[in-house]
């Protein structure tokens, strides 16, 4: 079974995030990197598949610029087979563009499967997975808390809304999405980062790619949040605080 | 200008944020003289529907989309935009949403700005976006003819939706195209789920100001009261009072409910980064100068423990 | 030491903790080998999850072992900020300040360039990719292996234990790296160089080592308000006399200021709190000036070792050598140990190639190592300031004059004793005062002056939670019965990230946020019963520091 993982590097989740002085994105100067943690959860669920399926192959493909074939080799020694760095320092403002460079590659090899994270940390659209099945014509489904390869066909299971839960039989080829938790992501080890010296890095220029961006979607404006926010204090005793707080729940929130 | 906009339900109910994102509609619909198009797969919420202004109600009835299908939504709305052709398809953001909307962006070839907390009507309308869990946000221009949008939850309100009164026209899709690749089995509750804080409308969140771990029970009864995920800041998981899944800030989650009711937290910048995005933040603190009161919409400098228990009471009364 | 199956990695030389008396270490180790010995293996293991990460100092560099290690290039290539261009000292009052007008040759930093360690340490790792040697990063030095009496390797650190101690499902046990050679190149305080010199008693006959504590912020100026090339340090206020240490400001690239202050770990007075002093610092109309319109990017603290070459332990072992800040190469009078750190990796190096010609790792051979050291002008440099640090023992003034005796004695104490002896930093802390207000009067405005809390969000510093704390407090029970009388719990005070609580949730006791820590280690060092033992966290855990 041919198996793709989708990831992205992103900035670390403690990073402070500082808006570019020309206002044009965020500064990356003094940021640090890493492998998207969703993502982590797809490549752990695809490494479990290789080890249950033997003659599985797992390769790790990303969207992203040079600095990204680091969490590439991050995954290669984990355990995956070979990588693949689609070298593009674009930014794109909408998956469905990205989505079109990334199916443009994967194209090339038929993939049985392909995980990806639930969303990235830093753009967090949560599309790519979907888009893929669509432009590689494959089954797909999100929101996947556990899976079951059957044959030609996977069984995904799925987070509802509320609570609920779904099991779902896809025909492969299929593009699922995984949701964080799922599973435990391993730890690379000393072997694992020897042995992913000796393991394959594609390197596929955008240029190479013949896609022109449709490039629809401008980015604005770039700011942080500000909420005008005037804090209303209530006062008085604790039965009219009591009061006041009652009214905001009934008439405001519409929680009671 | 024309919005088609697409209404979730299930069991027979409005899924609310699909009603959130129809007060956006409807804001378009007033600032650029806009048509709404509302679409349903269910007969009774068509008739539910015609009491709000929009300008007309498609009801589509097929066993096929009886129950969620992704490939038959997905095909459904690829006639519809054909037979429509519509400049903006409208969703709330659900958990179905994410399951078939990309791939509709996909087969449309139109771009999908997902989860958007907010619009600005200008010469052309831009769309919010945050990214970086919360920490900036991008406002988006779209040039390309049509594109999808859909709404995170609570970034409109419904009670400002405008009323009115619209007709169902009944349409028929034809889905014989669409194969069964993709087959649901049926829904079940888990038991054992982990707990998603960011789906939570309302968080009642407790910190230091808690004091004992004898005390964590009454403002539990508080988050049950009005149906409240209960969840904490730092020190009350570090001092193993409660589980880390609940602990919310820089290492861990970050949320933005429609209600944050904080009850003595300080608010220290490594809890506020995971909750100020909430719609409403209601403040209660014995210390006036906590940094959480900048943030707040509602601030009370009291003593939780006179107030809880007394609300919680009143809130019974009310509840009757 | 347990039951473990564990998987052993063979290399020829192990170098622990990627910094620069490491890297250089390495990289002059495989240019003197590649020739004769072309498969020669060597790695480094370093804690963080990517070199630089940990690493953090003013910094003014001597690219004296630049020069030496690359003879081929020039001072442009390395990855420094600024040439000194333009460098004051100033004492401070309470609302001025005082310009030295004249800064004696020794202590000047004329042919030095301001530098932050973290891109140093950055392109010296390129180097060592090109020259294929092995960096592991994420992978923490958890214990010394052993054959008898002689060090044959290092354990690392195990990664997926809960915080009870149970192994999670992605438990992964450490490796046994064997190396024919370990040199030890934690930097300050090293948790393994701990142990081998207490194993060892390599500080037999020496004066104990003595730490100081650096805090520093960088902030992003609004425009250029310092000449690139600024270096100014500062004595005076806040600090006053009795504490040994001054502030810094130095200029570094894209009008980003680089503010921090040293405080010696050897003062008497518990409530001491170097954060604390920080913002003090930046509340110096001066400095609140020069602050005006910045940014904070980035927050962290390390301490450094201000012993000096009394306080040099014996640098060998059977089968490992003491490198860097682990041992104690820091010229604190020039404030400055980058360039020592970096010889002395390179000292070791030969040393090590001696040892690999004659097939022999024994302490004799190894000995090599210090007959270098001493034939070098590493030595001399250090032997010049020899008693710098014992001078501040009797505060600033005595310090002061020492020093500049010192100038002319070629560094006799007082101009009068060839070594000054000293005391363990801790044993001087004394009993806590009632009266104590000097942090009372502290704006935190949230803005330019920011509290302990606020600070450590911009440390970027994260571990997993579910974990053991790695900050090992041998009896916490000593926390309330006796030292809450006798210096009233003074790790709140000295921790600059606030990872020591004592809270009172119906009994009072000691709360160990370690997820905070930065790995600055002045809890091992300044603790005054010297319970606290800083052991390596999760690999990959701790700060994330870009440019510090």
């Amino acid at each position: 079974m041919k198996i793709c993982v989708l990831v992205k590097q992103v900035p670390n989740e403690d990073a402070v995030i500082k808006i570019a002085p020309d206002g044009n994105g965020i500064t990356e100067d003094n940021l640090t990197f890493c492998t998207n943690e969703p993502d982590t959860y797809a490549l752990e669920e695809a490494l479990q598949m290789k080890e249950k399926y033997t003659e599985s192959e797992v390769v790790v493909c990303t969207l992203g610029k040079n600095s990204a074939s680091q969490i590439l080799k991050e995954a290669l020694a984990k355990g995956a087979d070979r990588a693949i760095l689609i070298n593009d320092d674009t930014k794109y403002n909408d998956a469905l563009s990205a989505a079109k460079v990334i199916a443009n590659v994967l194209s090339k090899e038929s993939f049985d499967l392909i995980l990806s994270g639930l969303q990235s940390d830093d753009d967090g659209h949560g599309q790519i997975g979907l888009l893929l099945a669509e432009l590689l014509d494959m089954t797909h489904a999100s929101l996947v808390v556990g899976t079951e390869i059957i044959d030609k066909k996977i069984r995904v299971k799925k987070e509802l809304e509320n609570g609920w839960f779904q099991w779902a039989e896809m025909e492969l080829p299929a593009s699922i999405s995984i949701q964080s938790g799922l599973n435990k992501p391993r730890y690379a080890s000393l072997k694992g980062i020897m042995g992913a010296k000796k393991k394959p890095i594609d390197n596929i220029e955008r240029s190479q790619i013949e896609i022109t961006d449709a490039d629809n979607i401008k980015m604005e404006n770039v700011y942080l949040p500000q909420k005008s926010k005037e804090t209303h204090y209530l006062e008085g005793d604790t039965d009219s605080i009591v009061g006041e707080i009652i009214k905001v729940l009934k008439d405001d929130i519409k929680a009671i | 200008m024309k919005i088609l906009i697409y209404i979730q339900s299930a069991e027979g109910k409005i899924n609310p944020i699909s009603l959130e994102s129809l007060v956006a509609a409807q804001k378009i619909k007033e600032e650029k003289s806009a048509e709404i198009y509302a679409v349903t797969f269910n007969a009774e919420i068509a008739n539910e529907l015609s009491k709000y202004d929009v300008n007309s109600i498609i009801n589509i009835n097929d066993d096929n989309l009886v129950e969620y299908s992704p490939l038959h939504y997905i095909e459904t709305f690829n006639q519809l935009y054909k037979k429509l052709n519509p400049n903006i398809i409208i969703f709330g953001h659900t958990y179905e949403t994410r399951d078939w909307v990309p791939r509709l962006s996909a087969r449309l070839d139109i771009p999908f700005l997902s989860d958007c907390v907010g619009m600005q009507m200008n010469d052309s309308i831009t769309y919010t976006r945050s990214l970086y869990q919360n920490k900036i946000n991008v406002d988006l221009s779209i040039s390309s003819r049509s594109a999808i949008i859909s709404f995170q939850s609570g970034a409109y309100k419904i009670d400002s939706l405008n009323q009115g009164s619209s007709n169902v026209e009944l349409v028929n899709v034809d889905l014989s195209s669409v194969g069964n690749k993709i087959i649901n089995e049926a829904k079940f509750k888990d038991s054992d789920g982990a707990i998603d804080l960011s789906a939570a409308d309302f968080i009642v969140a407790i910190g230091r100001g808690i004091a004992k771990e004898e005390n964590i029970p009454m403002a539990k009864e508080l988050a049950d009261l009005i149906g409240a995920q209960l969840a904490s800041s730092r020190p009350v998981v570090d001092s193993g009072w409660l589980n880390h899944s609940l602990q919310i800030g820089s290492s861990g989650q970050v949320v933005s409910p429609k209600l944050y009711f904080a009850l003595g937290i300080s608010g220290a910048i490594q809890h506020s980064v995971g909750m100020k995005g909430s719609g409403c933040i209601m403040v209660i603190n014995k210390d006036a100068n906590a940094p959480i009161f900048e943030i707040a919409d509602y601030g009370i400098v009291g003593d939780i423990m006179e107030i809880i228990p007394k609300l919680s009471s009143a809130i019974k009364e009310v509840n009757g | 030491m347990d039951n473990e199956q564990r998987e052993i990695l063979e290399v020829d030389f192990l170098f622990v903790g990627a910094g620069p008396a490491s890297l250089a270490g390495a990289l002059h180790l495989k240019s003197l080998t590649k020739e004769k010995f072309p498969d020669l293996s060597i790695a480094i293991i370093e804690k963080a999850s990517e070199v630089g990460a940990h690493s953090l100092s003013g910094a003014v560099v001597d690219p004296i072992s630049l020069n030496e290690l690359f003879p081929n290039l020039s001072n442009e290539d390395f990855p420094f900020e600024h040439e000194v261009k333009k460098e004051y000292m100033y004492y401070l009052t309470k609302k001025s300040k005082l310009a030295v007008p004249f800064i004696p040759k020794p202590m000047s930093h004329h042919g030095c360039y301001i530098a932050s360690i973290g891109k140093l340490t950055r392109w010296l790792e390129q180097k060592c990719e090109e020259a294929e040697i092995d960096i592991f990063a994420g992978f923490p030095g958890s214990e010394i292996l052993y054959n008898e009496n002689s060090v044959i390797g290092i354990r690392t650190g195990d990664q997926g234990i809960d915080k009870n101690g149970e192994k999670k499902p992605n438990f992964e046990p450490g490796v046994d790296i064997h190396a024919k050679v370990t040199f030890f190149g934690e930097g300050t305080r090293g948790s393994l160089t701990k142990q081998l010199i207490n194993k060892f008693n390599l500080m037999d006959g020496k004066n104990p080592q003595n730490w100081a504590i650096g805090v520093k912020e960088l902030w992003q100026l609004p425009e250029e308000k310092l000449p690139p090339g600024y270096v100014a340090h500062t004595l005076g206020e806040p600090l006053g006399h009795s504490l040994f240490g001054g502030g810094f400001m130095y200029s570094m690239k894209n009008n980003i200021l680089d503010i921090g202050i040293v405080v010696g770990l050897d003062y008497k007075n518990p409530h001491v709190d170097p954060h604390h002093e920080l913002q003090l610092l930046k509340s110096h109309p001066w400095i609140k000036n020069i602050l005006e319109g910045a940014e904070i990017l980035a927050y962290g603290s390390k301490t450094l070792p201000e012993g000096g070459i009394y306080s040099l332990p014996k640098l060998y072992v059977d089968g490992a050598m003491l490198i860097g800040d682990s041992a104690g190469f820091l010229n604190g009078q020039r404030l400055k140990g980058i360039h020592l750190a970096m010889k002395s990796g390179m000292l070791a190096a030969e040393a090590a190639q001696i040892a690999l010609g004659a097939n022999d790792y024994s302490e004799e051979q190894l000995m090599n190592y210090d007959t270098l050291f001493k034939e070098s002008w590493a030595y001399k440099e250090l032997y010049k300031v020899r008693n710098f640090h014992q001078g501040f023992e009797k505060g600033l003034i005595y310090g002061m004059a020492n020093a500049g005796i010192g100038l002319f004695t070629g560094g006799r104490g007082f101009g009068i004793y060839n070594k000054l002896s000293s005391e363990h930093g801790h044993i001087h802390m004394e009993k806590p005062s009632t009266s104590f207000d000097k942090y009372d009067g502290i704006d935190y405005d949230g803005k330019y002056i920011l509290d302990k809390l606020t600070d450590v969000y911009y440390s970027a510093t994260s571990h997993d939670e579910d974990q053991v704390a790695h900050l090992h407090v041998v009896d916490p029970s000593i926390c309330i019965d006796k030292c809450k009388e006798e210096y009233g719990n003074p790790c709140q005070s000295f921790c600059p990230a606030n990872v020591y609580e004592i809270v009172d949730d119906g009994e009072e006791r000691l709360q160990i946020n370690f997820s905070n820590c930065v790995h600055c280690k002045t809890c091992d060092i300044m603790d005054p019963y010297q319970i606290i033992d800083w052991t390596t966290p999760q690999g990959g855990d701790g700060p994330s520091w870009k440019n510090m």
